[in-house]
């Protein structure tokens, strides 16, 4: 069967499409992030260097500002998780008064624009003590990943339903048996993306961690935004490779760590072999 | 394990599901709950499993009242409709879950699976995956799973409406089968009435949410005691079986039939109610 039939042919040429829109721009950024000089017309750089990556990993704090950047981005990666699961689990089980309230206040984030709600948020956070301190951050990026989370949460608690956990029940499971043998295996997929979601959009925050932090808190975004605007290609893109590299190893960490826990079974998010 | 209904009554929604429902089951007794879609028999499974909560009336366990008692510790296991195993455990490690759950060692727990995996004939099966088995492999997974754990009973809500003929009637054997050699309780909804005749010891008749009769096989197939029962039997109905000593014999379905030949007969009952045995 050489014949290729053209209903495979289009996904295809979607899917080769697809990675190259992403696969390019990021071998470029890698090819600059190496680079000492790149003049006009050349197709590949004159001559090379790790000035980038000694400008990211050098001076005093460049490793500490990414570490705080990815404790920061887990931290609220795992707070907002939680919070949805829990929510999504309320909405999907429980009859309360103001549950369309609820319902409708959990994606109120994505109606205003975080630059809005960010003033109200300083403010208020100033009053309480919160504002230039990690703490602070880690709950404002919360606040613009949670409509996100709950989404994903949401869908997934209600597809799994009550069949399992009833069935967990009747053959013996107390409730802490139930949550960590029956429920959460069932949430993992959901759970995964939650957390994938929520890292990204704590880590690649810069605006709400500016007014937030208050020039108290550096992250690795806030750092490499001096070197987008500024013109150093150099730089800049050494920062965007280490930006990828990091979020995909959190990524797989993940990953690796729900199945360590047996609580996938199914398909992978990445396909390793 | 002795379990008694003692006025039960439930509204879901506003509306009536159980009223005023009262039945005991006897130790060791196979009991089923007939009736059609929507007589309460699924939720009066629920409310004795403690997983629906009654408005009104009391559960108790050989005299114990049970509605305290949360539904992980009443012992009895659930083999439902839709089968229900645990997709991120392999078979061996579903059947285990209630050992697990109870704390019992993993070599210990995996032993009584395998044993109990061999029970149901499917021994050697405890490392595939839930998703590989057929329908009547996975239902059997789900009895071998519920009696792993030696509940005091074994709630079995529609668990052959699944399958198709055959394996049903493979199925009722190994579960009667199972039921003879433990001496568990047994408590099965049904809609089907030949089923219930077959299987039960007794049989306890619903109707709109109301017990209509309690009685064994042969006494509620003869002489029904309501028009709801009556029309339950209304259509025409032929089991086979055999004659022995003057008595018509199905499972545990008897009528008497003094006349008929002993051998393969066959039970025959007409829409009007009479009814005769006749050798095949």
């Amino acid at each position: 069967m050489s014949r290729r039939k053209p209903a495979r042919v289009l996904p295809r040429a979607f899917l080769a499409l697809h990675l190259l829109l992403v696969a390019v721009p990021i071998l470029v950024m890698v090819m600059w992030s190496f680079t000492a000089s790149w003049p006009w017309p050349s197709l590949i750089p004159e001559a090379f260097s790790l000035k980038g990556y000694a400008e990211v990993f050098g001076g005093a704090n460049g490793a500490a500002v990414l570490a705080q950047s990815v404790g920061i981005a887990l931290a609220t990666a795992v707070l907002t998780t939680t919070v949805a699961a829990l929510g999504s689990r309320a909405l999907a089980r429980y009859h309360f008064r103001g549950k369309e309230l609820f319902r409708f206040a959990t994606v109120l984030p994505f109606l205003i624009p975080t630059t809005v709600f960010a003033m109200g948020v300083q403010v208020v956070f100033l009053k309480m003590g919160f504002a230039r301190t990690v703490g602070g951050v880690i709950l404002a990026h919360s606040i613009v990943a949670l409509p996100y989370a709950v989404t994903i949460m949401a869908d997934v608690t209600a597809a799994a339903g009550g069949r399992l956990e009833e069935a967990a029940r009747s053959l013996g499971a107390r409730p802490l048996q139930n949550l960590v043998h029956v429920i959460l295996p069932q949430l993992a997929p959901g759970i995964l993306s939650s957390i994938s979601m929520s890292y990204i959009l704590s880590f690649s925050q810069y605006f709400l961690t500016l007014l937030i932090g208050g020039g108290m808190v550096k992250t690795f975004a806030l750092e490499m935004f001096p070197y987008l605007t500024g013109g150093d290609r150099t730089i800049a893109s050494a920062y965007g490779v280490v930006f990828l590299v990091v979020t995909f190893a959190v990524f797989l960490l993940v990953e690796w760590a729900l199945k360590k826990f047996g609580f996938r079974a199914g398909q992978d998010l990445f396909n390793l072999q | 394990m002795e379990i008694r209904l003692d006025g039960i009554s439930l509204d879901l929604g506003g509306k009536h599901i159980l009223d005023n429902v009262s039945f005991a089951v006897r130790d060791g007794e196979f009991l089923s709950l007939l009736g059609q879609s929507g007589a309460g028999k699924s939720t009066t499974l629920k409310v004795i499993a403690g997983l629906l909560y009654q408005d009104a009336g009391a559960v108790f366990f050989d005299g114990q009242q049970v509605d305290e008692v949360p539904t992980h510790r009443r012992q009895t296991a659930i083999v439902f409709q839709d089968i229900r195993l645990f997709p991120n455990m392999d078979v061996a490690a579903n059947v285990a879950f209630p050992l697990k759950m109870q704390g019992v060692k993993k070599a210990e727990r995996m032993a009584v699976a395998e044993e109990m995996l061999e029970r149901v004939q499917l021994a050697g099966y405890g490392s595939r995956a839930v998703g590989e088995l057929s329908g009547g492999q996975q239902q059997r997974v789900a009895l071998a799973r519920a009696l792993a754990g030696r509940p005091r009973a074994l709630l079995l809500d529609e668990p052959f409406s699944g399958l198709d003929e055959a394996l049903r009637a493979e199925m009722r054997e190994l579960v009667l089968e199972l039921q003879a050699e433990t001496g568990i309780t047994s408590i099965m909804v049904t809609h089907d009435v030949s089923e219930a005749l077959v299987m039960s010891d007794r049989i306890v008749y619903l109707s709109d949410g109301r017990v209509e009769q309690v009685a064994e096989p042969g006494e509620l197939c003869l002489n029904p005691a309501s028009p709801a029962v009556a029309r339950a039997f209304g259509e025409a109905m032929v089991v086979e079986g055999e004659v022995s000593d003057g008595a018509f014999r199905c499972g545990k379905l008897r009528i008497p039939a003094p006349d008929a030949a002993s051998g393969r007969a066959a039970f025959v009952r007409l829409s009007d109610g009479s009814h005769f045995v006749r050798g095949i």
